[in-house]
């Protein structure tokens, strides 16, 4: 029962609660859901508390963990982001230089989870959870920026200097993944990596077959729905009155006589 | 846009995205010796785990959208019938024998462990899209725009 209202509601909450926010075109939804959402994160992050006897307790343990550097990385980026060359709301030079900064700790951070002694234990051996999370980043991470390498190519006119920094950032992960097959860590050794990432590798495959058919699925039911819809009703044509009022309301706004 | 059949374009997109990492687990796959079996189970249990949720949250999305169609039912009951669907699919696969089993003492633990992988690799999988998406953010807000001089008449 335990488990139940603090681990798999909290979920339920947190995954309902950001649709309802996210998708819900009225005001007073939109904050039931992100409070929602608030109030599910924060039970799943209590879990090693709350749930201590669970295993389920390990996955909060491990958003814990990464809250951090992920919360670094994505202000970092958002504050080097909108000092640049944005018309309105630019943020200054020192906002720059402290989203640098706030990359650059969130970066080391999560490299010091995997090189050094900051690996998520819980309670006396490496988070399992972590096992996946770290070969998942960087695979996806690499087959993001690849990706993201050939779309600005595609879309963009004249962007070569963003295609070379997407190829630095695919390198990046690249470089990590191979010297985490080929070096162990303090914590995780190479053969547990390589098993790892095959197994990430399998996982991601999985998730984006599944969610393909979902999403054609989706798109099949909303489409059948929609076909067996009858035809709008056709209105009459317009009397010569209404013609009459619609020539005079373009003639006022075409005129512009009276204002030079 | 360049000049470019979408078809194309898409192939050429899914291929950069795809091929490298493809590669990258083939040729670490060659080096090493990995269990063939425990990666086809995790790939199963992924893509039933993912097809279900995703269902799941296509349905709230229906739902949640549909105030501008005065909330019809029928594709709300045809998503649910098809997240039914799924749950009745995973539990009867996860039923027949050790196939897709784990570590796991039942059924309901394996279901339960599935949950929680998926939102591990999605959780992983945003994070890499802030690190990406955030980069590619940051290079184009920070180029200076793009001045076009004309010769003075």
């Amino acid at each position: 029962m335990q488990a139940f209202v603090f681990f798999w509601l909290a979920g339920l909450l947190l995954v309902l609660g950001t649709l309802l926010a996210f998708f819900s075109k009225q005001k007073a939804p939109r904050q039931v859901g992100f409070a929602a959402a608030l109030v599910g994160f924060l039970s799943l992050l209590a879990t090693p508390w709350t749930l201590s006897f669970s295993p389920s307790s390990a996955f909060g343990h491990l958003l814990g963990s990464v809250l951090g550097p992920s919360v670094l990385l994505a202000v970092g980026f958002y504050q080097i982001a909108f000092s640049g060359h944005v018309p309105v709301g630019r943020l200054s030079k020192q906002d720059r230089v402290l989203g640098v900064a706030m990359v650059v700790v969130g970066v080391v951070w999560f490299e010091a989870m995997h090189w050094w002694t900051l690996t998520p234990t819980y309670p006396s051996d490496v988070n399992p959870y972590w096992l996946i999370f770290w070969p998942t980043m960087l695979l996806f991470g690499f087959a993001t920026a690849t990706g993201a390498y050939a779309f600005v190519g595609v879309a963009g006119d004249n962007r070569l200097r963003e295609q070379r920094l997407m190829m630095v950032v695919s390198v990046f992960f690249l470089a990590l993944m191979v010297l985490g097959a080929t070096s162990d860590g303090p914590h995780v050794d190479r053969e547990r990596f390589i098993t790892e990432l095959l197994l990430a590798a399998s996982d991601l495959f999985g998730v984006l077959v599944g969610a393909a058919a979902a999403v054609l699925l989706f798109f099949l039911v909303v489409m059948l729905y929609e076909r067996q819809q009858p035809e709008p009703a056709t209105l009459p044509p317009p009397t010569n009155e209404q013609l009459d009022q619609a020539s005079a309301v373009v003639a006022h706004h075409l005129g512009g006589g009276e204002e030079e | 846009m360049k000049d470019s059949s979408p078809a194309r374009t898409l192939v050429r997109l899914s291929l950069w995205s795809v091929l490298p990492s493809a590669l990258l687990v083939l040729a670490i796959w060659w080096v090493s010796d990995p269990s063939i079996e425990e990666a086809l189970v995790r790939f199963v249990n992924a893509m039933l785990t993912s097809f279900t949720l995703i269902s799941f949250m296509l349905l709230v999305v229906l739902f949640t959208y549909g105030d501008a169609r005065k909330r019809p039912l029928a594709p709300i009951v045809g998503m649910f019938l098809l997240v039914s669907i799924s749950v009745g699919l995973t539990l009867f696969f996860l039923s027949q024998g050790d196939f897709l089993m784990e570590a796991n003492a039942s059924v309901r633990a394996q279901y339960l462990s599935n949950i929680i992988r998926f939102g591990t690799t999605v959780a992983a999988a945003s994070v890499s899209l802030v690190v990406v998406g955030g980069t590619l953010l940051a290079s184009l807000l920070n180029t200076p725009p793009k001045v076009i001089r004309f010769e003075e008449e």
